[in-house]
This record gives C-alpha cells, sequence and structure tokens, in this order.
C-alpha cells in the first residue's frame, strides 16, 4: 500500500496537454480533396487569366524611346553634353483615340535607382522638415552632404542630387498650328508622402528655411523654387521631386509625370499628329541608360500587364493537366485497404 | 517480440545466474525453443574462452555459408557491415556468463565476441558486474553503428546507464539511483515499449519534419536576395524591410513550426504500438539525410526564385488603379514578404499532420500578427515617433490595397505549393510507405466508427510459457504437482481445477525432455 501511495506522489501529469493527448483534426491528402482541389483551382485561375489579359489588351500604351542615340533621331543634337538648355522636338502621331484619362510617364532604363549606396544616400530628418538637419545633413548623405565652400546640401543625398529635370511640353498638330495639351502635375505622388512622410520646415516663407544652405549640385533651381506657379508644391513636396525620391525596385522603370484630364483632351487624346517639346537635361548616355515618354491609360489592374494574365493562364491550365494526371494514377493505383 | 520487430535487438545483462537468466529467457520469449541453437560461453580461461567463440561462429557462418548466395567469406566485412547480419536466416542465442565474459572483452577476443553476438538473435550474459555491463555497451557503441539503450532498476545498472547513448532508469523498487543517472526515468519495464515505439517514433519525426521546414523557410527567405541582386547591380540592396528581416524567424513564422515540433503525430500511439515496424525509418535515418536536406533546399530555392520572379514580371510595367506608380523599392518589398509570409504559413499548414487547436492558434494567429504588425509599422503614428526607423511609411497601405498586388501574391501562393502538393500525393499513391498504409488504415477506422475496432483484435503468436523460473536442476517441482505433499488431492483441484489436466501434460514433457525446461501455464 506505501508503494502505491509513493508511486502516485511521484507520477507525472496526466492531462491531455502533457500526455500528447490533445483532440485534433487530422487531415489527409486524400485524392477526394486534392483532385477537386485542383479542379477548381485550375479553373478559377484560367478565368482569372482570361480576365485579366483580357482588361490587359485593351489597354493603350504608346512608347517614345527620345534618347537620341541614332543621327537621324530629333534629340540627337541634346545628346552633346555641352550644350545647356537644348530644346528638342519629338514627332509623332495617333491613329485612333486614346482613350481618358491618359497618363504621360518618363521611364529610364539600365538606371539602378535599387543600388544600395544610392538608396541609403537620403537624410530622412531633413525631409521631415527638422532644421537642426538643414545645418548639419547626416553623415548618410556623404559625398553630397557639404559642397566645396563646406556649406550643407539641403537637400542632401544622392537620391536627391539625381532628380529628373527633362521637361515636357505637348502640342496637338490642329490644321498647322500648335494646340498644346495641359497637363495636371496635381497628386502624382502618394497622399502618405505628401502629407506625412515629407514635410516642409514650418518657416515662412519657405526661403528663409534655406538660409546658409546650397541647392544640390546637380539641380539649376533651388528646392523652394522647384515650382514657381503653385506655391504648395515647392520646397519637399513637391510632386515631381516626391515621384523621384520614391525609389524604383527594378533598373528599368517608369514614374508618372503628369495626367492629361482637363481641357479638350478629357476622353482622351484624339488621332491626328503629336509634337513632344523636350527640354533635354538630364544625361544618360554616359551609362548607357535611355529615356522614354510613356502614354497610357489604366484599368482596374493597372496599367497594361500582360505577364499577370499570361501566368494566370498558363497555372491555371497547368492544375487542371496535373489533376487529369492525378485522376489517371490514382485510378490505376488504387491504394490498397489492409496492410 | 515487439521491439523485436522493430529491428531492436535486445540483450540481456544481468547478475542472476546462468540457469535463472535462461529460464527469464524463455519467459520473455526471447529464447524459443524453435530457435537452431542456443551457444553457451562458458570457459575459464582465455583459450578456452576464444575456442568457444571461434566454434560458435564457424557453426553459424559455416551452415548459412551453404544456405545463402556465398558472399558472406569476405573477413573484412565483419568489421562494420551489419547488413551481413540479415543473410543469416536460422536464428541462433548466445548465452555467456561473466567470468567468460571478463576474458572475452579482452582486446584480442572482443571482435570475435561482438561479431558472434550480431549474428545470434538474442545475447544473454549472466553474473555480470556492473563495471561489465558497462563494457559491453561500450563495446556495441564504439564498433557497431548502432544507438545504445540501456535500462536498468538499480544502482549495478547505474555505470551501464551512463555509458550507453540513451539510459533509462526504473524508479521504485531498489531506489533512486538509476533514475537519477538516467535520461529517462519511469516506473515500470513495460513503458519501455512506450517510450521508443511511440514517443521516440513521434520525436525522430518531428525533429525530422521540424528541421526539413526549418531550411526551406529559410532558404526560401534569403535567397530572393541571390535572385536580386541581378536586378541591382549586385549591390546587396535588400530586397525586404529591415523590421521584416528582424522580425520574420523570430514572430512570424517561429510558432506555427514549434507547435508542429511539439504536438505533430503521423500515427496515433495506439497503431504506433500495433505496428512496431513503422519504428524502422527511424533507425535506417530515412526521414533526414543527405538527400532530403538536398529536397528541402531545392524546393526553398524553388520558391525563392517563384517569389522574386513573378512579382518582377509583374511589377515592372505596373501602375495603381489612380495611374500613379508603384513599382517602386517599397511596394515590392512588402509585396514579396506578404507573399514569403503567406507561403511559408501555407506550407507549414501542409506539413501539419495533426491539428491541434494550439496548432490551429498559432498558424493563423502568425498571419495575423504579420499583417497587423505591418500595418502598425507603417502607419503615421510610428512614423511620427522615429522618422528614420520607419521610412516604409505609408507603403503597406497604398500597396496591398491594390487589387492587382492581391492577385500576384495568389498567384506567387499558388504556385509555390502547388507542386509539393502534387509530389507528395503522387507519392503517397505510387510508393506508400507502413507510415502511409498505417494512416489511411487510422482514417477508415476512424469513419467506421469506434464499435468495430473491438473485433480486431491482435493474435499473440507467442506461445504460453510459464511465469514461474525453475532451477535446471530437477527440482520438486515434480513432487509438488504430483499432489504427493497435499492432504486431499481433491483439495488442491477444487482450489485450482485449471491446473489438473496441465499437470499431467507437464509430467510427460519433462519425462520427455530432459534437457529443457518445461513449465506450466498457470
Amino acid at each position: 500500500m506505501v508503494k502505491q501511495e509513493k508511486a502516485s506522489a511521484n507520477r507525472p501529469d496526466n492531462t491531455a496537454f502533457t500526455q500528447q493527448r490533445l483532440p485534433a483534426w487530422q487531415p489527409m491528402l486524400s485524392a477526394g480533396i486534392v483532385i477537386p482541389g485542383f479542379v477548381l483551382i485550375g479553373l478559377a485561375f484560367i478565368g482569372i487569366g482570361v480576365a485579366l489579359f483580357v482588361t490587359s489588351r485593351g489597354i493603350q500604351v504608346l512608347e517614345i524611346d527620345y534618347t537620341g542615340v541614332e543621327q537621324n533621331s530629333p534629340c540627337f543634337p541634346c545628346t552633346d553634353q555641352n550644350r545647356k538648355n537644348c530644346v528638342c522636338d519629338v514627332n509623332f502621331s495617333i491613329d485612333t483615340l486614346f482613350q481618358g484619362p491618359v497618363f504621360f510617364y518618363y521611364g529610364l532604363s539600365n538606371y539602378f535607382q535599387n543600388y544600395r549606396k544610392y538608396g541609403v544616400s537620403k537624410d530622412d530628418y531633413q525631409l521631415s522638415g527638422d532644421l537642426s538637419y538643414f545645418k548639419a545633413p547626416s553623415s548618410t548623405c556623404s559625398p553630397y552632404e557639404y559642397d566645396k565652400n563646406n556649406k550643407p546640401i539641403v537637400p542632401c543625398g544622392s537620391v536627391a542630387n539625381s532628380m529628373f529635370n527633362d521637361t515636357f511640353k505637348l502640342f496637338q498638330i490642329v490644321n498647322g498650328a500648335k494646340k498644346q495639351v495641359s497637363l495636371d502635375g496635381k497628386g502624382i505622388a502618394w497622399w502618405t508622402d505628401y502629407n506625412i512622410k515629407y514635410r516642409n520646415p514650418s518657416v515662412t516663407p519657405l526661403k528663409n528655411a534655406f538660409n546658409g544652405t546650397v541647392k544640390p549640385l546637380f539641380w539649376s533651381k533651388p528646392a523652394y523654387e522647384l515650382d514657381l506657379s503653385d506655391p504648395a508644391n515647392n520646397g519637399f513636396i513637391n510632386q515631381d521631386f516626391l515621384v523621384w525620391m520614391r525609389r524604383a525596385a527594378l533598373p528599368n522603370f517608369r514614374k508618372l509625370y503628369r495626367r492629361i484630364t482637363d481641357g479638350d483632351y478629357a476622353q482622351g487624346l484624339p488621332a491626328g499628329n503629336y509634337t513632344l517639346e523636350v527640354s533635354y537635361n538630364y544625361p544618360v548616355l554616359s551609362f548607357g541608360g535611355r529615356k522614354k515618354v510613356v502614354f497610357s491609360n489604366v484599368s482596374w489592374m493597372g496599367g497594361k500587364n500582360e505577364f499577370l494574365g499570361i501566368a494566370y493562364l498558363v497555372i491555371g491550365s497547368m492544375c487542371v493537366f496535373m489533376s487529369i494526371v492525378m485522376l489517371i494514377v490514382y485510378a490505376k493505383f488504387k491504394f490498397p485497404e489492409e496492410d | 517480440a515487439c521491439l523485436g520487430l522493430a529491428d531492436i535487438k535486445i540483450w540481456v545483462l544481468t547478475g542472476d545466474k546462468l540457469e535463472t537468466a535462461m529460464n527469464i529467457g524463455y519467459s520473455c520469449n526471447m529464447l524459443r525453443d524453435d530457435m537452431n541453437e542456443v551457444f553457451v560461453i562458458s570457459g575459464h580461461t582465455l583459450l578456452e574462452v576464444q575456442q568457444q567463440l571461434r566454434s560458435a561462429k564457424e557453426h553459424i557462418l559455416g551452415l548459412s555459408r551453404v544456405s545463402s548466395a556465398g558472399d558472406v567469406e569476405k573477413t573484412d566485412m565483419f568489421a562494420e557491415d551489419s547488413v551481413f547480419e540479415e543473410t543469416i536466416i536460422a536464428e541462433y542465442a548466445l548465452v555467456i556468463n561473466g567470468h567468460s565474459l571478463a576474458h572475452a572483452l579482452e582486446p584480442q577476443l572482443e571482435h570475435t565476441l561482438l561479431d558472434l553476438a550480431c549474428l545470434c538473435k538474442t545475447v544473454i550474459c549472466c553474473r555480470v558486474t556492473p563495471m561489465q555491463k558497462a563494457q559491453v555497451v561500450e563495446l556495441v557503441k564504439r564498433h557497431k553503428r548502432a544507438v545504445t539503450l540501456a535500462i536498468g532498476d538499480g544502482a549495478n545498472d547505474v555505470s551501464m546507464i551512463k555509458t550507453a547513448h540513451i539510459g533509462v532508469g526504473i524508479s521504485g523498487q531498489e531506489g533512486m539511483q538509476a533514475a537519477l543517472a538516467s535520461d529517462y526515468s519511469f516506473a515500470q519495464f513495460r513503458y519501455l515499449q512506450r517510450l521508443l515505439l511511440v514517443h521516440g517514433r513521434w520525436s525522430y519525426f518531428r525533429m525530422c519534419n521540424f528541421l526539413c521546414y526549418f531550411f526551406y523557410k529559410n532558404f526560401a527567405f534569403t535567397l530572393v536576395h541571390f535572385w536580386y541582386g541581378f536586378f541591382c547591380g549586385f549591390s546587396a540592396q535588400t530586397v525586404y524591410d529591415q523590421w521584416f528581416i528582424t522580425l520574420f524567424n523570430i514572430v512570424y513564422t517561429s510558432l506555427p513550426v514549434l507547435a508542429m515540433g511539439l504536438f505533430d503525430q503521423d500515427v496515433n500511439d495506439q497503431n504506433s504500438l500495433r505496428y512496431p515496424s513503422l519504428y524502422k525509418p527511424g533507425q535506417q535515418n530515412l526521414l533526414f539525410n543527405k538527400r532530403q536536406f538536398f529536397m528541402c533546399t531545392l524546393q526553398g530555392m524553388g520558391t525563392s526564385f517563384l517569389l522574386f520572379f513573378i512579382p518582377y514580371g509583374a511589377f515592372s510595367v505596373t501602375v495603381k488603379e489612380d495611374g500613379s506608380n508603384f513599382s517602386d523599392q517599397q511596394a515590392f518589398a512588402v509585396t514579396i514578404a506578404t507573399s514569403l509570409v503567406i507561403v511559408a504559413s501555407v506550407q507549414i499548414g501542409l506539413e501539419t499532420h495533426y491539428w491541434t487547436a494550439v496548432n490551429h492558434l498559432f498558424i493563423w494567429g502568425s498571419l495575423t500578427v504579420y499583417f497587423a504588425i505591418l500595418f502598425a509599422m507603417q502607419s503615421n503614428g510610428m512614423f511620427g515617433i522615429f522618422p528614420s526607423n520607419f521610412p516604409f511609411i505609408g507603403t503597406a497601405r497604398n500597396c496591398l490595397s491594390e487589387k492587382s498586388v492581391w492577385l500576384v501574391i495568389l498567384l506567387t501562393t499558388v504556385v509555390c505549393v502547388v507542386p509539393g502538393l502534387a509530389v507528395s500525393f503522387l507519392r503517397v499513391d505510387l510508393f506508400p510507405t507502413l507510415t502511409d498504409k498505417v494512416r489511411h488504415l487510422q482514417q477508415t477506422t476512424k469513419r467506421q466508427g469506434p464499435q468495430e475496432q473491438n473485433l480486431r483484435r491482435v493474435r499473440r503468436t507467442s506461445s504460453r510459457r510459464s511465469a514461474y523460473a525453475f532451477s535446471h536442476q530437477q527440482g520438486y517441482g515434480e513432487l509438488i504437482t504430483s499432489g504427493k505433499n497435499m492432504r486431499t488431492s481433491t483439495v488442491s483441484s477444487a482450489r485450482s481445477p485449471q491446473r489438473t489436466p496441465h499437470s499431467s501434460n507437464w509430467i510427460e514433457n519433462m519425462l520427455k525432455r530432459k534437457n529443457e525446461v518445461s513449465c506450466i501455464s498457470v
């Protein structure tokens, strides 16, 4: 009797948790689940793929490379580095109505905005309006933090320094005369960038905040004069600046420049001849990059992207095919019932 | 017997006399009547022991050389190959006493002893000292590629328990010394079966799954940067947010795999005991070896490839619904990170065979926590407090509110998971292992309902031998059971009515076989 009492005192816990007896669901990969599952996924994917592909087909895109590599291209004279403020005209035509609203992008190729050293070269405190960093930019911006006279650069860093500065004007040729297409530059950056991430220093007028600092070496205008027509679009919350600061993930990218939404062109760009007047300032030929302009309209799935549609179709059909194969295999090698 | 089916060799090392040990052997079914030969080594000098060992070995090998294919002639195979033992078809047993063992453990004889012992199905060492117990265990450990387990209940077993790979102590009758020195301790010898066949097997199974998944998850996570290197000028730009990298292994994916490692069962405990040969994959290192590791790694690499290139294809020209672009670094990061967490969670879900409430909580909880932390870290509030530590402000909101991003995530998840699913389904159908068959059986049994299970009883194949140990010499058994020293024979028959018909059997057997011991079944 004594032994039994001692044994029960030493007995380990006998709960379901400690004795591995927890109630559980034990699913098994049975044919009844897997094969219909594959068929379902396959059919759903084919459906989505068709929808994506059809939508993508309906999106119009027009790309114009204006780098000026060939001798006969309109912007070839501007590729000479010594020419300042070069302007070139690129003519193109549209065959059918380009459905509005039309979005105007500039695109760069072979441009590695995702390079790590480039990407860390900015000062977040400066860009959120902290004046103490105006006087002493952080060392992450080097070598673009002080100029040769040891004055602080605002905004510092190579991301800001390399801001895209080509400007474009679009004209439609109507009866031999140029008719300007108005471009809308409001709201092209993310709302969170404009309102929260980047803040101007709270000094009015803005120009005074920049006393004792210099503009980035590559810029032609200082930050507080980026947009003379709209006072709310200056400083660090300039829309073009914000679009540029949102670094691209891949070496060939596009960034939104303007929208064509009002006036006569609210319904889209009608068929006809057009001229694009480019103020060619941004040099890309030294590293084999290319510049282009892209006109596009959008849909519920974004811009024209045939990859997704095709991928869904391919995967959907493969799933259906796999389910047929598995059905055949299952029918031939039925699971043995007894051990 | 059950452990024997699981390919576990059992050696008995006892301090008892030879006869006692042999009787115990017969009663436990380790020594059987139908064994070809029971070798008893009881020499007194080194030479005698050597001679006995050699002759026993030649006896075994001589007979088997005739019967087997003839590939047992190489002498150098004796040293390591355990496959060699399986070519021996007949069953032998070896009984050696402590005195001879002392000689046999000398360096020149220990290989012979080991080879002979491994050729035999059962080895019983009697009259061994504690030191010799440890020496025998060490002999096996050193020269064989086997894992040794020593179980004992007294202080004299402590050295043996310490020497073996796994030491098991029985706590109770003879005090706690054995239990204190051991890795595992329980109260009765019979629990060893459960320890090995149920918990040991589960432990191996869980450990292998855990390791495989861990390697897969980390390869999938890390190699995305390898692919990205080709597109970012090899500048070591990370694809993910810094916080994601920190939290991925700690918060987002650690708990589900922990739950799997604690609770997963492929076959429930009754079936583990019923089919001891399920234990074999553990012995043969089948579930996690170089090949399995390579497959895990390959799967991780393939997943990382898909995780990168599908968003790459989708993002190269993508824009948001309102036209503004979002093929930027941060949105790309959030998309890939979300896909990765979802793929990892789905994968652990597919590999968990036994979903307890804890598993459910951890898996779904991890996903929820991921999204919660994602939105919290990229919210305005966090940015307000630490501007330069949370540069991803606003990305999650802008990125995950786009339908195309969710389509990309869905596609990536399905493409990463579906091949593995198809392969495992086909493997189970085309090459089912014993585990798969037992699991299938388990599931059909569960569906049939519990009342039908009672009809399928395991048939006991052991012959009913005694629960008594008798001395080898003709003792008093005959005298007692013949009833001569009882007062009236009717009283004895009234007390145990079953005994009388068997007693005549016993006497007959006793008269027939003089050298063997037969006992009455009770």
